[in-house]
């Protein structure tokens, strides 16, 4: 009796000892994901229910203190077929922005939205240093050669931005606990300013889901330069 | 047509040898150049570039196999904002030189500072009209022979002078609108209109180079003795008589690449008393109005649509010695699938007659069906097929003893060769 007791007892011992270094291992791995960061789904989705592709998304912290991290890499905007792709970038402020040219025609592109104006000379090639952009906001571009061009950039004051899929959705990850606001901009949306903002307070939980239902009618989608249309000769 | 072969085996193996592309950054130049040959099968009375009143360009003396279209387009970045375009067309017909310039000018492109976009042209150029004429050379990629609208402005109807355009950039319409306005002024477009009431309308690909004599039919009123007498048997379109600058006003919408809308007004403000060296000065003013709408299916509808007058001469009995109106609309429909491209068009034309000059007989009405199909061989070949076939009932024939009735044909097989970017 007394050896079998003891037995048990030790066993008890080891079981609460594993129990513990198990516990110890998972416990901060578990707080790691639920207490510093949250993934915040948002859909976008017109007046007629139909989800919305190509929208950007970001993420503003409310009290507007936002720790930006240097931007490591730069973004493209490259022109294929005589079009800007893609037809809208978002990029942190500040990110260099390469404008290569993949077509065999030159392109003289511009943009005279305030103040990112800026103008590239008729090139051909990457033979032109990347373009910066330090001011928050939409940079419309255009192409002074081939007028139907039209791209844009979104230029934002944020790390945390992307674009909806075709499904509409997009997907950001915010830290926890935090007030932000999340954003959405595109060419096609034509619904007020304040409708395009929603307030999120991240929690101690892993996801969130923000849905953007658009009240007008979106403008069509960009149509590209079409050789059954090809008007800019004369 | 030997010396026409010549020159363009020459020009053409100039493209064979450059380079057609380099890789050289930035590329200043563009160099685009065109040939078709064609066999040729026309019924219909001798053609108007011979000197009589046949509609088209050929007639039953031409089955045969013809250089149909040989053109050099050239544009060259002379600065980032500034570029210079030049069209050369080389036909062997005995109307002026075998190669002439169509087109020569300079167009100034400042970088928009706004939404809006101007644009200023100045030489010899096209007004911005034509649907049809969208290929390098002011050339057609739908049909080989033009519509009459469009026959007519490549006959007659040339802005020498300076056309200023602006443009809204689509943006301040949400990406799908875009707003367009030009107005020109020219001149050395006076004789401009004759055609219209002396030969009245054509369809073909022909068009006037400068320097170009286009040859009138033995018309009695401008025989010796007939009350026309001083004129040449030629017109010469690009000329300038009466020292006043014409002008025209024209704006455009375009919807998202689906729907284009244009309209101008047309005024060359020639003095119609005017007369200089065999040539008269013709007062006239149209309408234009075009449309071009993306249907389902890839299909394309094309409209034109031009009304107008032209007046020659001093006033007697009310209205001057040659005072007519003309019109002409055509509808086109257009489908492109992968390689091959068909397209229907049906023109209809009329020329009225206001004054009592009965020597000077004008009126006309008529229509073409065209069909054409291409086939994409390889970006540099197309094959090509085009049925045309043109009912005129024209007054002034009965002065020729000829059927003032009449239905013209054309089949024409095509090889087109294009080169260049």
């Amino acid at each position: 009796m007394t050896i079998s007791r003891l037995s048990i007892l030790r066993i008890g011992d080891q079981l609460c000892r594993i129990a513990a270094r198990m516990i110890g291992l998972f416990v901060p791995l578990l707080f790691a994901t639920s207490v510093f960061s949250s993934d915040v789904d948002v859909f976008v989705v017109d007046r007629d229910g139909q989800r919305v592709a190509d929208v950007a998304v970001y993420a503003v912290k409310l009290d507007g203190q936002m720790d930006l991290p240097a931007p490591t890499k730069n973004a493209v905007m490259d022109q294929i077929d005589r079009q800007f792709v893609p037809h809208l970038l978002v990029v942190q402020t500040g990110t260099p922005v390469e404008f290569p040219n993949s077509d065999t025609v030159a392109h003289h592109v511009y943009s005279f939205s305030h103040p990112n104006k800026f103008v590239l000379p008729m090139y051909k090639g990457e033979q032109h240093a990347p373009v910066t952009f330090d001011h928050s906001g939409v940079v419309s571009l255009g192409c002074n050669i081939h007028d139907h061009m039209l791209g844009y950039i979104l230029v934002v004051d944020s790390a945390a931005f992307t674009k909806t899929d075709e499904n509409g959705h997009a997907s950001l990850s915010l830290e926890v606990p935090e007030e932000y606001v999340i954003n959405i901009w595109s060419p096609r949306i034509r619904d007020r300013d304040e409708f395009l903002s929603k307030a999120l307070v991240t929690l101690d939980k892993p996801t969130s889901e923000v849905i953007f239902s658009l009240a007008k009618k979106l403008t069509p989608p960009h149509r590209g330069h079409s050789d059954r249309m090809s008007w800019s000769d004369y | 047509m030997v010396r026409l072969l010549i020159l363009i085996s020459a020009t053409f193996l100039a493209f064979a040898a450059h380079p057609a592309d380099g890789s050289d950054a930035p590329n200043r130049y563009q160099l685009r150049a065109g040939i078709d040959v064609s066999y040729i099968n026309a019924s219909g009375y001798t053609s108007w570039t011979e000197g009589f009143v046949g509609k088209l360009l050929y007639d039953d003396n031409n089955e045969d196999l013809k250089i149909s279209q040989a053109f050099v387009d050239a544009n060259f970045q002379l600065t980032d904002t500034l570029k210079a375009h030049a069209v050369v067309d080389a036909y062997d017909d005995g109307i002026g030189s075998i190669v002439g310039f169509t087109q020569a000018y300079i167009e100034w492109r400042p970088v928009p500072r706004s939404k809006n976009r101007y644009r200023l042209k100045v030489g010899a150029f096209y007004p911005h009209m034509s649907l049809e004429n969208v290929s390098a050379g002011w050339n057609s990629p739908y049909t080989m022979s033009f519509s009459a609208i469009n026959t007519w402005i490549a006959e007659e109807l040339r802005t020498v002078g300076a056309e200023l355009s602006v443009s809204r950039r689509p943006e301040t319409f949400g990406g799908a609108h875009t707003f367009s306005l030009q107005g020109a002024v020219f001149v050395a477009n006076d004789p401009t209109g004759s055609l219209l009431a002396w030969k009245g309308w054509s369809a073909h690909n022909r068009q006037s180079r400068f320097g170009d004599q286009l040859p009138l039919a033995p018309l009695p009123q401008i025989q010796p003795g007939g009350v026309f007498e001083e004129q040449d048997p030629y017109i010469e379109p690009f000329r300038e008589i009466d020292s006043r600058a014409g002008y025209y006003v024209g704006g455009e919408w375009q919807f998202n690449q689906q729907l284009l809308i244009r309209a101008m007004h047309y005024d060359n403000r020639a003095d119609p008393t005017a007369f200089e060296d065999g040539q008269y000065a013709w007062a006239t003013k149209f309408e234009h109005i075009a449309a071009q709408v993306s249907l389902p299916g890839d299909w394309d509808l094309l409209f034109q649509w031009m009304t107008g007058t032209t007046v020659m001469g001093p006033v007697t009995n009310g209205a001057h010695m040659v005072d007519t109106e003309f019109d002409s609309k055509y509808l086109m429909l257009t489908r492109t699938i992968d390689r091959h491209r068909l397209s229907f068009r049906y023109d209809i034309f009329e020329v009225t007659q206001n004054d009592k000059t009965d020597e000077d007989n004008n009126p006309e009405e008529g229509n073409v069906w065209t069909v054409a199909y291409f086939y994409e061989l390889s970006n540099k070949v197309w094959l090509g097929a085009e049925s045309m076939i043109i009912k005129t009932h024209r007054c002034a024939w009965e002065y020729y003893g000829i059927d003032e009735t009449r239905t013209e044909k054309q089949l024409q097989l095509t090889v087109r060769f294009r080169f260049g970017s």
